[in-house]
């Protein structure tokens, strides 16, 4: 039974992460990228491959480096890689699409991505995929999970303060005003490209190590790990939970990925494992209209006027409204 | 963890075996083309149906919905379950296309007209779109379950229509569809409805303040959308002879190709879009591995999107 | 690359642009002196507020050269227009309506140090009292403007008068040399346009060289120095006020709508010489 909440909390952390990650670019910045999930892969393959050697795989198995550097390495370079990634797309896409573009266009490289990798087999395997990743430090398995939930815990931890910073500073207000209004901010002197850049490696970086955290605690990574699709949860979470804010961001990972996945487990089962998920991305799907509908800051909306000493006072819904309509 | 659904990758899995001609004589090289010439055309027929129907929609809505792909999806299921309680295959057909175009009309009144009166930004509707698409294809798992289901209707051996190499099955796909898209050019150029199309994707205010009802417009786009869309979704499904829940959503991007290479909300360059896009994948499809198929597809709808997004054939106005 | 009298601060000319085939602007030239207030009139379809566009960076120039100090800024896009000392307001006024107000205000000061990532994140003692300082300021902008008590309110729940006061404020912020101003008193009460015009002449007497766009006579009798009359495209003349008003071409040009400057030529205008 220890276990079981171990595993639940560890997978929610790294969850959490991605779900804080993602938060940066699309909550603060308003920077879509549906392609999220790719960067959280990039990460998870780049940190196995610099890991785990030659020797790992008993089947053989194709893939490219196959260093055996330190697991804190790996973990870092695979961030690396996912932001300078995320850099080059970035270059490429986000300045010059309107969001429903974008949306298509990061979706379609997403699955691109996913096809070579799933086809291309001397990249990473394959469809097969890789295994047997060394563990980050060798002890049973059932502490293993505790190492790798503090391991993950202490770096959201980091990463909630990293956001907190952001947002209480003039970095995050620069990047607020972005989001609202391009054309005010450039009447006031600031270019926008380089802020966003910044956010969205930063992003980048963060999925890239949230990845490379999966692939320690499962100790495989395949295809099969990040469908396309994942991308589309992460964001309903992150909207749900509240979009701009990271308790938000942390309130819709740990309900909508993580509730939904074990309550659905105690649901009487229709009869086959798919069915379970099915449930889950329904409710996920209703769920996200409703809010988008009635509730759009999401569960736990932005919240400024902490930093400017003030009780917190919920943005009216009616002047968010209002102000859209004015502005189509 | 890992998602709510099954495979997401699909192999094109030809009914024929992909061209393994002997190779000499250049006259062969010559009909190999020609042979994915012919497989184009039939992808062709079949995705041009559906990027008609997502044309029109956009047209007058003035948002991509991306759940069409799950649309697509639904109608051959329910065209599917008809034909195994025994129903004619065209009757079948055309219920699952009633049944789409219901529930085209439902997704606009249940989910994107209270946000269209709100007035979003366009992001709200598409990630409402995503929503509807995790709904309606998660319901498909439900009730039919997420593995593969043959569907499939043989009519009879391959032909040989003059150098192409098909079916009757594609034949009668594209005969179905030029029919079809003929029927739809002379409604929208000739009937009043037609006419009230064309004036609300023009300019929606303006079409009000002749008279048109334009909800009333929305709402049967929706449907001729959705009965379009479904027998695409029959022909492609056809075309694979497998049908699982997410057949629609992978080919929508394909069908998102067609759309922007014929010029967004631009139904007749969408056809032309179609033509492009089925030929352009099915011939690089012959020479490279044919699991990179699609990825030609999105890769397509990539460098479109980024470098002429007005598409391939851009002038002013919408539906001419 | 000459500019006229170093007592100009803006000198336009020759200044042309169209909109598709269409010139909106086109021969256009004129200059703003240092400190003062200088309006632009003329009626609708005279080409201002495409002039505004053009000197704010909006848009480019078809023809024509602008100099600012000296310098020339033709073609130059916003960001770097306003870094060089020019701050603008718009014609509707443009807040970001979920933020806060003194969000909105601070958001236009210049060279902020927290602005930049890795300082924002790792360096908080290098911008702390840079944000204080600027907090303060802020606030103080806002109180001289009347928006005092709404400091922490979005900026969508301010009336359009406020906004427009807002506005000022936040271009205020910059410490810009020149300051254009989008019709700032449209569709405001007239209290609140008194308040504007008095609050334009205490900036102007700091310094600040400000160029607006006007219908309102009244309003304009008592902020601008100065006037600058477009017709068409181009400049008809200038002149003080109560002189151009009395010229043929300026009142052709306002064809035979109630002639420029006569008692009745705006709803306020009566209420503001009652209030005399």
């Amino acid at each position: 039974m220890v276990y079981y909440v171990t595993d639940l909390l560890l997978l929610g952390c790294i969850n959490s992460i991605m779900v804080v990650g993602l938060n940066l670019q699309y909550g603060y910045t308003g920077l879509l990228n549906f392609a999220y999930y790719t960067y959280v892969a990039i990460g998870a393959y780049v940190a196995a491959v610099t890991t785990m050697g030659r020797t790992a795989m008993l089947g053989g198995g194709t893939y490219i480096l196959g260093w055996t550097l330190p697991w804190y390495v790996g973990l870092l370079i695979g961030g690396v890689v996912a932001a300078i990634l995320g850099a080059v797309v970035f270059g490429f896409t986000v300045r010059r699409l309107r969001s429903d573009y974008l949306a298509i266009v990061t979706v379609s490289a997403a699955f691109i991505f996913w096809n070579i990798i799933n086809t291309y087999e001397p990249l990473f395997n394959g469809a097969t995929g890789l295994y047997n990743v060394p563990n980050i430090i060798s002890t049973s398995t059932a502490r293993y999970t505790l190492v790798m939930l503090a391991l993950s815990a202490g770096i959201l931890a980091v990463c909630v303060w990293a956001s907190r910073r952001i947002f209480r500073s003039p970095f995050g207000r620069l990047l607020r005003s972005m989001r609202e209004d391009e054309a005010v901010t450039s009447a006031f002197g600031r270019t926008s490209w380089q802020p966003q850049l910044w956010i969205f490696m930063i992003g980048c970086f963060i999925a890239g190590i949230a990845g490379g955290l999966f692939v320690f605690s499962i100790t495989a990574w395949s295809p099969y790990a990040f469908l396309p699709l994942e991308s589309f949860i992460l964001l309903a979470a992150l909207i749900v939970g509240g979009a701009g804010n990271y308790w938000g961001a942390l309130l819709g990972a740990f309900v909508l990925i993580e509730g939904l996945a074990e309550l659905s487990r105690f649901l009487p089962s229709f009869g086959g494992g798919a069915d379970v998920g099915a449930i889950r991305a329904i409710v996920i799907g209703v769920v996200l209209i409703l809010m988008l509908r009635y509730r759009r800051g999401g569960l736990i909306p932005e919240r400024w006027l902490h930093w400017y000493g003030q009780p917190t006072k919920q943005v009216l819904p009616k002047a968010r409204f209002a102000a859209v309509r004015r502005a189509r | 963890m890992c998602g709510g659904s099954g495979a997401f990758t699909k192999r094109r899995i030809h009914h024929l075996l992909p061209l393994q001609l002997p190779k000499d004589s250049r006259g062969l090289i010559l009909s190999q083309f020609l042979v994915a010439v012919g497989f184009g055309l039939a992808t062709a027929s079949v995705v041009a149906l559906a990027a008609v129907a997502v044309s029109l929609q956009v047209s007058v809505t003035n948002f991509i919905n991306f759940a069409y792909g799950d649309f697509m999806t639904f109608g051959a299921y329910i065209a599917w379950s008809a034909t195994r309680h025994g129903i004619n295959l065209v009757l079948a057909i055309i219920l699952g296309g009633i049944a789409t175009g219901l529930l085209g009309v439902l997704a606009n009144i249940l989910v994107f007209r209270p946000f269209m009166r709100q007035g979003v930004r366009p992001v709200t509707l598409l990630i409402a779109g995503v929503g509807l698409s995790f709904v309606v294809q998660n319901a498909l798992t439900l009730i039919w379950g997420a593995e593969p289901v043959r569907f499939n209707v043989t009519l009879g051996n391959s032909l040989h229509v003059g150098p192409f190499i098909l079916t009757p099955g594609d034949l009668a796909m594209f005969a179905t569809s030029v029919v079809l898209l003929v029927m739809l050019h002379l409604m929208l150029a000739y009937t009043k409805f037609g006419k009230a199309l064309r004036a609300t994707s023009n300019n929606a205010d303006l079409a009000k303040a002749c008279g048109i009802d334009s909800e009333r417009v929305v709402s049967i786009t929706w449907f001729l959308a959705g009965l379009l869309t479904a027998v695409a979704g029959v022909g492609l499904v056809l075309q694979e002879s497998t049908l699982d829940p997410t057949t629609g959503f992978t080919e929508l991007f394909v069908i998102f190709g067609a759309v922007i290479l014929g010029g967004i909300g631009r139904p007749y360059g969408a056809m032309l879009g179609a033509l492009a896009i089925g030929l352009l994948t099915e011939i690089s499809g012959a020479y490279l591995n044919a699991a990179y198929k699609t990825s030609i597809a999105f890769g397509v709808v990539i460098v479109l999107l980024l470098f002429r997004p007005q598409g391939l054939f851009a002038t002013k106005g919408k539906i001419s | 690359m000459s500019s006229d009298t170093s007592d100009d601060l803006l000198t336009i000319r020759d200044v042309g642009y169209a909109y598709g085939g269409v010139w909106a602007v086109k021969g256009c030239s004129f200059s703003v002196r240092r400190g003062e207030v200088t309006g632009l009139i003329g009626p609708n379809g005279a080409g201002k507020s495409t002039m505004i566009e053009m000197l704010s960076g909006t848009l480019s120039p078809r023809e024509g050269k602008i100099y600012f100090e000296g310098a020339d800024i033709t073609g130059l896009g916003p960001a770097q227009v306003s870094r060089k000392g020019i701050a603008r307001t718009f014609q509707t006024a443009r807040v970001l309506a979920t933020l806060p107000v003194i969000e909105n205000v601070i958001l236009a000061a210049q060279d902020q140090i927290g602005e930049n990532p890795l300082k924002a994140l790792f360096s908080r003692g290098s911008w702390r009292s840079q944000e204080e300082d600027l907090r303060k300021e802020a606030s103080s902008l806002l109180d001289w403007l009347g928006l005092g008590h709404h400091l922490l309110s979005p900026a969508g729940t301010l009336s359009g008068g406020q906004r427009r006061l807002m506005e000022i404020a936040r271009a205020l912020m910059a410490h810009p040399k020149l300051m254009l101003l989008d019709e700032p008193t449209a569709g405001v009460f007239p209290e609140t346009s008194q308040l504007i015009a008095s609050r334009i002449r205490e900036i102007a007497a700091q310094g600040v060289t400000v160029l607006l766009i006007a219908h309102n006579m009244g309003f304009l009798s008592t902020v601008a120095d100065d006037v600058v009359v477009m017709a068409e495209g181009r400049v008809l003349t200038r002149g003080p006020l109560e002189i151009v008003r009395e010229h043929a071409d300026v009142v052709s040009a306002y064809l035979g709508t109630a002639a420029v400057g006569s008692p009745d030529s705006g709803p306020t205008t009566a209420r503001e010489r009652a209030s005399e």
